[in-house]
């Protein structure tokens, strides 16, 4: 009988269970971090995270702030230089599995993080393309998280490309190495995989508690549901006790972690310390 | 030829309004990490106009340069909507009113444009997968020139390419430097190093200047020689509140309060005349943050000693003469040796030959 977890958690364990040992993997920001970290330390401890920074073979002793942050560590393998990172590592076919963040998604997992509703200049600005593009193209499989995001039937702007219009054609068109693309997204609600041949997205198991036609009506296409549907892998204590430690922040939803934090800073800018100047 | 002799110590004021003029093409060098804070800050203080910004990693940095009014165009990859989902970003703000124009590649591609100025190359291969994305198709001021397709000679693939970046500045911060200029960084190197190469101005601030015999012991630290060096600032806590390997971890409080206050542009512009127009040095800076926070929140960031292993750069000998004067390749002494090559008739005597 294992403890209880929160969404945030199943979501982290799920993600993890993704990376096998040995793998290289890298990371973007935010949950990827925190996956890789478990992995790392419980049934994945040869895999190599590394981030876009040029952060090479690390092991985060907190969660990173982002993909350049250097003082969550003690040390790493290789230092690079970004250029570099994207060219001898990843172009060249080192990266196993690249793990994204996802603004808005297609049925096909083409990615949109640069705007949202009309036009670049118009649009509502997301964080941007970063190194998504370039990690998406050429990482072996690509696994997407969604955590805010949302389904699209077409993408206001395809940041970086996934099954283009399904089928072969990433394959054919021959910009891509073969069988390379996103492989799995996870979402606070489902785990979905891509099907093989059709590259359609399709939901794979749900979260605990989640009710499937409340996942479907947020997907603008009749989603395609695996049959039958996959349990949800029950997590194990080892790996809440060890997100509860590396990472507490990361196992409560954003809102809540927010009140806290403004609870904080409240106190903060306050001037709690006026008064002791050094 | 920009000016890269002499003593080029100076303030961040002198700096800044050398090196800096409206209408450049500024390259904010640090890569997310020890963004040289006070150096924007002084910019807008000094309130250049007409800029084009290039940024890999926008967060505060380019929204308080659009704030400020001094920017008119942005190459960036990505910039953190501050203001959250509702609150937006001053660069979201100013795109949407015509104030700036901007143009977004992704990081690789970016990158790209500065290591093929940094090499002088007019242009340089970006990988094939970026064609199919709006990244590749969707342009904004760059039109035609933002990225183009060459056909490689060798294998007849179409491959793109993007244009070389050679900004007029590059303003970095780094850990340290010795006084010509050589500056040293370390932690996640990203693009900085290409940012200061492929620029034609190089302004350095840095937590320490060291002395040359430090620098020349780790000749792998530096990112970028004294010879490209134009401007050379000592600015302890110059990154802050963005953290730097070694020195200081990310002032997260201080962070939210940015992040809140970029909720509306009413409440950036209040944050922005606190923390930048009414102070007007990185000493005032801290000096207000001490008054306001205490110093406790300070120490709590501190980085604490993770020192790298030394290396043994040595060498068996630096001198053709050993410690009893002897010559170490010949068993000769240096009086022996002028009188082996008098004997041998060797030597001219210039004055007499006239």
């Amino acid at each position: 009988m294992s403890k209880k977890a929160t969404k945030e958690e199943l979501m982290i364990i799920a993600v993890a269970r993704e990376i096998k040992d040995y793998e290289r993997i890298l990371l973007g920001v935010g949950l990827p971090t925190t996956a890789g970290s478990l992995a790392k330390a419980l049934h994945a401890p040869n895999a190599l995270l590394m981030t876009e920074a040029g952060i090479i073979d690390f092991k985060p002793l907190v969660p990173p702030n982002h993909i350049a942050d250097v003082m969550c560590i003690r040390g790493y393998s290789y230092a690079l230089d970004l250029f570099n990172t994207f060219t001898t590592i990843n172009y060249r076919g080192f990266v196993d599995k690249a793990f994204l963040g996802v603004g808005q998604v297609d049925k096909y997992g083409n990615i949109n993080t640069s705007f949202m509703g009309g036009t670049p200049k118009t649009g509502m600005r997301l964080t941007g393309a970063g190194g998504a593009p370039d990690f998406v193209s050429y990482a072996k499989e690509t696994i997407l998280t969604l955590k805010g995001g949302e389904f699209v039937e077409k993408l206001d702007y395809l940041t970086s490309p996934g099954y283009l219009g399904g089928g072969d054609e990433r394959d054919r068109c021959g910009l891509f190495p073969p069988g390379s693309g996103p492989s799995m997204m996870i979402s606070p609600e489902a785990i979905f995989r891509f099907d093989k041949k059709t590259k359609e997205v399709y939901l794979e198991s749900l979260l605990p508690g989640i009710d499937l036609t409340r996942v479907k009506s947020k997907v603008p296409w009749n989603l395609k549901v695996a049959n039958p549907l996959k349990p949800f892998p029950a997590p194990t204590d080892d790996e809440l006790d060890y997100i509860r430690t590396f990472a507490p922040q990361h196992c409560i939803p954003r809102q809540v972690l927010m009140e806290l934090a403004v609870k904080k800073f409240l106190e903060f800018a306050g001037g709690k310390h006026k008064g002791k100047s050094g | 030829m920009p000016e890269v002799t002499g003593n080029k110590i100076m303030t961040t004021k002198e700096a800044i309004s050398r090196f800096v003029n409206d209408g450049d093409h500024v390259v904010i060098g640090n890569y997310t990490v020890g963004t040289c804070y006070n150096q924007i800050m002084e910019i807008i203080r000094q309130r250049k106009k007409g800029l084009t910004i290039y940024s890999q990693s926008g967060v505060f940095d380019v929204e308080m340069l659009i704030a400020g009014d001094c920017v008119s165009r942005v190459v960036s990859t990505y910039c953190m909507r501050s203001g959250g989902r509702s609150g937006g970003s001053m660069l979201e703000r100013y795109q949407r009113a015509g104030k700036i124009e901007v143009e977004d590649y992704s990081n690789f591609t970016y990158n790209a444009r500065l290591t093929a100025g940094a090499q002088g190359y007019s242009f340089i291969p970006v990988l094939p997968g970026i064609m199919a994305s709006d990244v590749f198709k969707v342009r904004d001021f760059m039109g035609g020139q933002k990225f183009g397709v060459v056909k490689c000679p060798f294998t007849g693939r179409d491959l793109p390419v993007v244009p070389a970046a050679n900004p007029d500045v590059c303003i970095v911060h780094v850990q340290r430097a010795d006084k010509f200029g050589n500056a040293q960084y370390w932690g996640s190197l990203g693009s900085v190093s290409w940012a200061c190469l492929a620029s034609k101005r190089v302004i350095v601030s840095c937590e320490e200047i060291v002395d040359h015999e430090i620098i020349k012991s780790t000749p792998q630290f530096t990112i970028v020689p004294s010879f490209r060096v134009n401007a050379l600032i000592e600015e302890p806590q110059g990154g802050h509140p963005s953290e730097l390997s070694g020195c200081y971890n990310l002032d997260l409080l201080f962070w939210a309060m940015m992040d809140l206050a970029n909720q509306s542009e009413k409440g950036f512009r209040a944050w922005m005349q606190e923390w930048v127009y009414d102070l007007p040095t990185r000493a005032a800076y801290l000096e207000h943050y001490v008054e306001r926070f205490g110093k406790e929140p300070l120490d709590a960031i501190k980085a604490r000693p993770y020192y790298s292993a030394p290396v043994n750069y040595g060498s068996a000998f630096t001198s053709m003469w050993d410690e009893e004067g002897k010559m170490r390749l010949f068993d000769m002494t240096r009086e022996g040796f002028e009188k082996f090559m008098e004997e041998k008739g060797l030597l001219i005597d210039v004055e007499k030959s006239h």
